[in-house]
């Protein structure tokens, strides 16, 4: 019966993640060319969460929230609800390229609370691992581009609005320039994160089964994704630039470095 | 070879001096021919523009040419000569190249930098090759002139900041947004600055364009301008959000546009920003909009502001300018004065191989007859001679081709040898 649930919970984490996909096409692209689908998939999805929600309330005989992953499958249909009713309600789309890769990462974790057999081939497990560390320093990479030409940004609108423009017109770009930019820079650098995260995450519930949510900095890694996930939202929805748009990118990109500095270890695992 | 220089230009003449002075384009032929006329002038050019008048030629080097030019000036203008002295500039020689350097590299302008004057002088130098007026001496130092303008020009930032008003709006909107292709621009008040600034904007690549005025046909008639839209003039704060450029130019008596609309245009627009150019007296904005994040308000003063800043940055510029002019000039002296000692080294060369001749004819017949090897023999041994004789000379010539105190040399040269 628990099986069961947690086979609902994945088949509804691979529509989600049609809506994962739409939001990252909208970040870099800036059109959202995958909505009617992401919309489709993630209604069909939220029916199939229910269901696993419902199987596992039977077999424990109350609301199943006993456990983290129990938790965080919860939440992530509650916040599915709540953006469906958002959508029919208020035709607020834009919401989605928040929403979609939060209700898929929590609907992910949820789903690894079974663990499954470990590795058939040692080989596959560590090209796993350094596909997810080369996602993770593009996007890194890519986050510190967004961080620089934000401050960047910053100092040539100061400039322009003090009126004084001579000193720093030629070594700057024009403001038009940064902004494309920020928002390519920063849609790689949510796009190669995500995708990073997804690898860390799929790689850490085969190699360690559930123990892995557990460690501290397991959380400062989501914590980093799920910053640079409201940066992305901010920058499509609100339309954030300036000073509020540097401050965040540089915070994003500080807690990319404390990451990176949790995970200096990783090196070891390669090698049993 | 003398080179001569002598005009008017906007520090030494008064407009009503220099319209009076100016060549019509038409009449410059005939100028050039009249000009061509006078004792020892060889070459010649005029260049007219509405800031500068000045004749320039070359005349040979024993000609008396002491106030020719003025008086060629006033007497084809019909002006009393009396009169334009005060305002005339001469230059001779060096300090000649040096003024047309810096005359064609624009460093001499009424706005430093500015890219026209070369245009025009270029076309004065086709003007005297239509009439052949320039040969040689001239023609050179116009063509290195070119070259010279053009080093400056790119060697320097000397033209690459706006100094007028409505094209430094131009800049300042490239600045923010990139490019300007594309993008929306509304003209609220059809005055005649904001048509400046609307010419210059659609030139850069602005396309979408609405234009708003009280008086319904003045608006029309800008439109037509510049195939813009027209929209009702109370209703054009409903469009403000669509629009990435405004241009406010409205004799309202206050403000159009204040900052608690702008924050809900900002917003409505998602934080994509707005630049606003009010140029408006009085103000068609509320100066505290540009504290609003992503909107840039520049009023006229600002503008005025950025030119100023723009026009010193040109004066600065200058003076890099003024060093390669100084560096250029120095070469085409080297080069002029090389040349000029190219006739002494002929003939010297000619001087010594006739002597050569002569001696050997002389004593031909005491050496009675000789085989070709002999003849051969002998040729070689002379011509040895000679050049080893003649590569003194002709080294220190060449030597003191460029130097200000190599004429004496040259001379003795010439002396020593009985060159003419």
């Amino acid at each position: 019966m628990h099986e069961l649930s947690i086979f609902w919970l994945r088949a509804a984490a691979a529509l989600y993640s049609v809506g994962l996909l739409h939001a990252i096409l909208t970040v870099l692209r800036r059109s959202a060319p995958l909505f009617g689908p992401a919309i489709g998939a993630f209604r069909v999805g939220v029916i199939l969460h229910l269901v696993s929600i419902v199987e596992l309330g039977v077999s424990v005989g109350h609301l199943p929230v006993d456990n983290f992953y129990e938790s965080a499958s919860v939440c992530a249909f509650l916040i599915a609800l709540v953006f469906l009713f958002v959508h029919w309600r208020y035709q607020f789309a834009s919401l989605g390229v928040f929403l979609f890769p939060l209700v898929f990462v929590l609907t992910l974790v949820g789903a690894t609370e079974i663990p499954v057999a470990g590795w058939q081939n040692p080989r596959v497990r560590d090209a796993w691992l350094l596909v997810h560390v080369l996602l993770i320093l593009l996007g890194y990479a890519a986050l510190l581009l967004t961080a620089v030409a934000s401050v960047f940004y910053l100092v040539q609108e100061r400039h322009l609005k003090k009126k004084q423009p001579r000193a720093f017109f030629d070594r700057l770009p024009p403001l038009g320039t940064l902004d494309n930019l920020i928002t390519r820079s920063m849609g790689l650098a949510f796009a190669f994160i995500t995708l990073g995260v997804i690898a860390a995450s799929t790689w850490a519930f085969v190699e360690s089964g559930t123990r892995w949510i557990r460690q501290a900095k397991i959380g400062i890694a989501f914590l980093t994704w799920g910053v640079c996930l409201g940066m992305v939202f901010l920058r499509t929805s609100a339309g954030w630039r300036g000073r509020k748009a540097a401050l965040l990118s540089v915070f994003a990109l500080g807690l990319g470095a404390v990451t990176w500095a949790a995970h200096v270890g990783l090196r070891s695992l390669l090698t049993r | 070879m003398r080179l001569l220089v002598t005009g008017v230009n906007h520090k030494t003449a008064p407009v009503e001096v220099r319209e009076r002075l100016a060549f019509d384009q038409t009449a410059l032929g005939a100028a050039l021919r009249a000009l061509m006329k006078r004792p020892g002038v060889v070459e010649a050019v005029i260049l007219s523009t509405c800031n500068r008048v000045e004749v320039t030629a070359a005349i040979e080097e024993d000609c008396q040419a002491d106030g020719m030019l003025e008086a060629f000036l006033a007497e084809a203008r019909g002006f009393d000569r009396q009169r334009i002295e005060p305002h005339l500039y001469r230059h001779e020689g060096r300090e000649a190249i040096r003024h047309i350097f810096r005359v064609a590299a624009s460093l001499d302008s009424m706005m430093v930098g500015e890219p026209q004057i070369l245009g025009q002088f270029k076309a004065a130098y086709a003007a005297a090759k239509a009439e052949g007026t320039l040969s040689g001496f001239l023609e050179t130092v116009l063509t290195r002139a070119f070259c010279v303008a053009k080093r400056v020009r790119t060697e320097t930032e000397i033209g690459q900041s706006a100094v007028s008003v409505s094209y430094a709006a131009v800049e300042l909107a490239r600045e923010i947004f990139g490019t300007l292709a594309g993008k929306r621009v509304m003209i609220v008040g059809a005055g005649k600055m904001s048509e400046l600034a609307a010419r210059h904007l659609r030139r850069a690549g602005a396309t979408h364009m609405l234009v708003t005025n009280r008086t319904r046909e003045r608006a029309e008639e800008m439109a037509r301008l510049f195939e813009a839209h027209i929209l009702e003039y109370d209703r054009f704060k409903a469009a403000l959000s669509e629009m990435d450029i405004v241009i406010t130019s409205s004799a309202a008596p206050h403000y159009l546009l204040r900052k608690d609309e702008m924050r809900r245009v900002i917003e409505a627009r998602r934080n994509r920003p707005m630049f606003l150019i009010d140029i408006g007296v009085p103000r068609n904005v509320e100066p505290a909009v540009n504290e609003l994040d992503n909107v840039f308000l520049y009023d006229i003063d600002d503008l005025a502001r950025v030119v100023d800043s723009n026009v010193q940055a040109r004066h600065k510029e200058a003076e890099e300018g003024e060093a390669i002019i100084a560096e250029e000039v120095e070469r085409l002296m080297e080069r002029l004065s090389a040349r000029a000692v190219a006739p002494v080294i002929v003939s010297l060369q000619e001087q010594l191989e006739q002597l050569r001749c002569a001696e050997l004819e002389r004593v031909r017949g005491r050496l009675g007859q000789l085989t070709p090897q002999q003849e051969e023999a002998i040729e070689a041994l002379t011509r040895g001679i000679m050049n080893k004789i003649a590569h003194g000379p002709i080294a220190e010539l060449r030597k003191n081709a460029g130097r200000p105190n190599g004429i004496p040399v040259v001379d003795m040269i010439r002396r020593v040898f009985r060159l003419e």
